[in-house]
């Protein structure tokens, strides 16, 4: 019964024009439109150093990530020179980007980088986004040492530098990966959003789940009535939709890795067989979300898929799929979020993988997938198992 | 006769609206009984109570002498459901759509090769076999769903309206199959709202209103209720006043109407009531086009008791 339901699902899916055009195609779009937006980032970049000041004052002195990473990314003897910056007062900042000799200025104040344009264009982006990199990185630096200062007062240890700290994990940072370099290639920015379109894919396979098991649903197709009358176990039923699901969300996978890597040059470098196991695990939870929100939810089909892509989408929002910043705050402030939250686990798995050198942090993450695909299975089956409906 | 079905004081509520009040019935081994009803009437919700599919407020349904539950397999594997809406897989074939839910009670690929080989000859779909639903006419497509339903050889079937919007050809050919199977030992429960259809195939009949029973029994049973044991229709032109006096003198006329040249009698009962109109027609120098008389419908039946037409 397994495999005669198997069969003919993964048959129904198969012929789903639309659903196949979101799992296989829309993220090879996607991935396509990246490709071409950063390239030319990186053409323009190779044209043009970039013209910027830097208010060179005593906040901005004292924070040495923005000193070095600054100095390194105009210094001329660099090949991958990317701005010529200005060291200037705030008077004499404001007059160049006046005379439109900058394409903008950065003030630091209240240990907050402000960034002033007068126009927007692709240089004032990449000003944008490095000093977001470099915040993104100073807020990972902050709470490794704050963890590393907790863990020593927890073995008896009051004595602490701060400022050792500080520099030891910098250096146990730049030892696995060199931060500077990070915010200076193209290439790693765009691996970034990347791992984004995977995570996303990953995510976006509930539609697949979702769509097979609403076909087994009374209240929800008129198959589903017949199939819910037939004296077929609804484990055996939800089971085998999910593995059908599952097979059609790897081929689509598999699909975007060939293209990524052979079409648009991806390079994933060693972490390869890494990535492919996250989106795996990273599917099979994406695959249950849609199960659980297509079973639990005694909606109609459009309701349910709003569910669904609403739970995504605000997922991979606080995930920091859209900005990095905004996962780190969550962290920080509300951290059960991040812990609960699907899209959090495939993300963080992923930046793990990409900002650590050692795989604790990345396993967790997929221990974690792991429990919440169980949770939301086992949840469906019972839920399914003596369904009756109120109307269909 | 061995009771396969037996439905005590079935309830059915949808916030205050009584859908199913205080159903009691019984199915007996190898009889078709009929549902007959308006739209609305609670023969669907009746049925998807039967099937374990709707919760129910109040009363007991049992199956071969089992409470029928959600999980009780053994009971569904003897149970073939043909519903009203079509349901198939528009993404499969004749052959696969068949093939996909019969495979759902046959594990033997080879007896179910048989089975949806066997049904596909029943309903007619022979030529259609690699046809998509799409490409199928409605007719085609409720005889395909039928298929679906009973390709497994169910002891017990449910068919609800499987007939609406249904061109003459492929009604016969439905009515048909159904006979077959009723003649092949299988038990059937049929709803519908085509009282000609209920006249056609079903041993017994019961007739809902607002989700209760209002009488049941055979065609014949059920006919007798009506007051009206003969209606006789005249086409006529210029009929006065006074011959419709007249012609209710006439022995059995209990009524008589005249409008837009169509002059109907209704007869209590009865014998030679048309020749009499006849001989009356002749005497009184009246020219008539046409006449016909008919028995009492299963629609005056339900006329008569809830004042309103079945169709309505």
């Amino acid at each position: 019964m397994f495999i005669h339901n198997f069969k003919y699902t993964f048959k129904t899916l198969l012929k789903n024009k639309a659903l196949i055009f979101w799992s296989f195609a829309f993220p090879i779009i996607l991935g396509t439109l990246f490709n071409m937006a950063f390239s030319n980032i990186s053409n323009t970049e190779k044209l043009d150093v970039i013209d910027i000041a830097i208010v060179n004052n005593e906040e901005f002195k004292i924070n040495t990530m923005y000193v070095d990473t600054f100095k390194s990314l105009s210094d001329k003897d660099n090949n991958d020179q990317l701005f010529n910056t200005k060291y200037v007062s705030i008077k004499k900042a404001k007059k160049l980007l006046e005379d439109d000799k900058i394409d903008g200025y950065m003030v630091i104040k209240d240990n907050k980088p402000n960034l002033v344009f007068n126009k927007n264009g692709i240089n004032q982006t990449i000003l944008k986004y490095v000093v977001e990199e470099i915040q993104s990185n100073k807020i990972i630096i902050n709470n490794l040492t704050n963890i590393e200062i907790e863990n020593q007062i927890n073995n008896g240890n009051y004595n602490i530098d701060y400022n050792e700290i500080s520099k030891n994990v910098i250096n146990k940072i730049n030892s696995d990966v060199n931060i500077i370099d990070k915010s200076n290639k193209n290439t790693d920015f765009m691996m970034i959003e990347f791992y984004t379109l995977i995570a996303m894919t990953c995510l976006y396979g509930g539609m697949i789940s979702m769509t097979a098991i609403n076909q087994n649903l009374a209240n929800i197709s008129n198959r589903g009535k017949r199939i819910e009358v037939a004296p077929t176990k609804k484990s055996t039923i939800i089971l085998s939709s999910l593995c059908s699901s599952y097979l059609i969300q790897l081929m689509g996978l598999l699909l975007l890795f060939i293209y990524t890597i052979f079409v648009l040059n991806v390079c994933y470098g060693n972490n390869l067989l890494l990535i492919i196991l996250l989106s795996l695990v990273g599917s099979l939870t994406g695959l249950s979300l849609g199960l659980s929100v297509g079973v639990l939810t005694k909606k109609g089909e459009g309701t349910k898929i709003g569910i669904l892509l609403a739970i995504t989408m605000i997922g991979s929002f606080l995930s920091g799929m859209m900005g990095v910043t905004l996962k780190y705050i969550i962290d920080k402030n509300i951290p059960i979020l991040n812990k609960i939250n699907p899209a959090s686990m495939i993300t963080d798995g992923f930046y793990s993988l990409y900002y650590y050198s050692n795989l604790d942090r990345y396993y967790f993450n997929i221990v974690s997938l792991l429990i919440v695909s169980s949770i939301l299975i086992i949840l469906s089956v019972i839920k399914l198992r003596r369904n009756k409906y109120d109307s269909i | 006769m061995k009771k396969v079905i037996e439905v005590k004081n079935l309830t059915k509520e949808y916030k205050k609206l009584k859908a199913v009040d205080d159903l009691s019935f019984d199915v007996y081994k190898g009889e078709i009984l009929g549902l007959l009803g308006p739209n609305g009437s609670g023969k669907s919700t009746t049925i998807n109570c039967l099937l374990s599919l709707l919760n129910f407020s109040n009363g007991s349904i049992k199956i071969f002498d089992c409470d029928m539950k959600p999980d009780a397999y053994d009971l569904k594997r003897k149970i073939g459901v043909v519903f009203q809406d079509v349901s198939v897989f528009n993404e499969l074939n004749v052959i696969d759509n068949i093939d996909y839910f019969c495979g759902l009670y046959i594990k033997d690929k080879i007896t179910r090769k048989k089975y949806v080989d066997e049904a596909i000859e029943l309903v007619g779909l022979t030529d259609f076999k690699k046809f998509y639903p799409k490409q199928l006419s409605g007719g085609l497509l409720r005889r395909l769903n039928i298929a679906c339903g009973i390709a497994h050889k169910p002891e017990i079937i449910f068919l609800d309206e499987p007939t609406v919007a249904v061109d003459p050809q492929s009604r016969n050919n439905i009515l048909d199959g159904i006979k077959k199977l009723r003649d092949n030992g299988a038990t059937i429960l049929y709803t519908t709202h085509y009282m000609e259809e209920v006249e056609i195939l079903c041993d017994r009949v019961i007739i809902l209103d607002k989700g209760k029973i209002l009488a049941s029994g055979t065609t014949d049973e059920l006919k007798k209720m009506a007051s009206t044991s003969e209606k006789v229709s005249v086409e006529v032109n210029d009929l006065d006043n006074k011959k419709i006096d007249k012609i209710k003198t006439l022995k059995n006329v209990d009524e008589v109407t005249y409008k837009d040249g169509i002059l109907l009698i209704n007869y209590k009962k009865g014998k030679n009531n048309l020749v009499d109109i006849i001989e009356f027609l002749k005497q009184e120098n009246i020219n008539y086009n046409k006449i016909y008389s008919e028995r009492p419908t299963l629609n005056d039946v339900f006329l008569e008791l809830t004042g309103k037409e079945l169709r309505d």
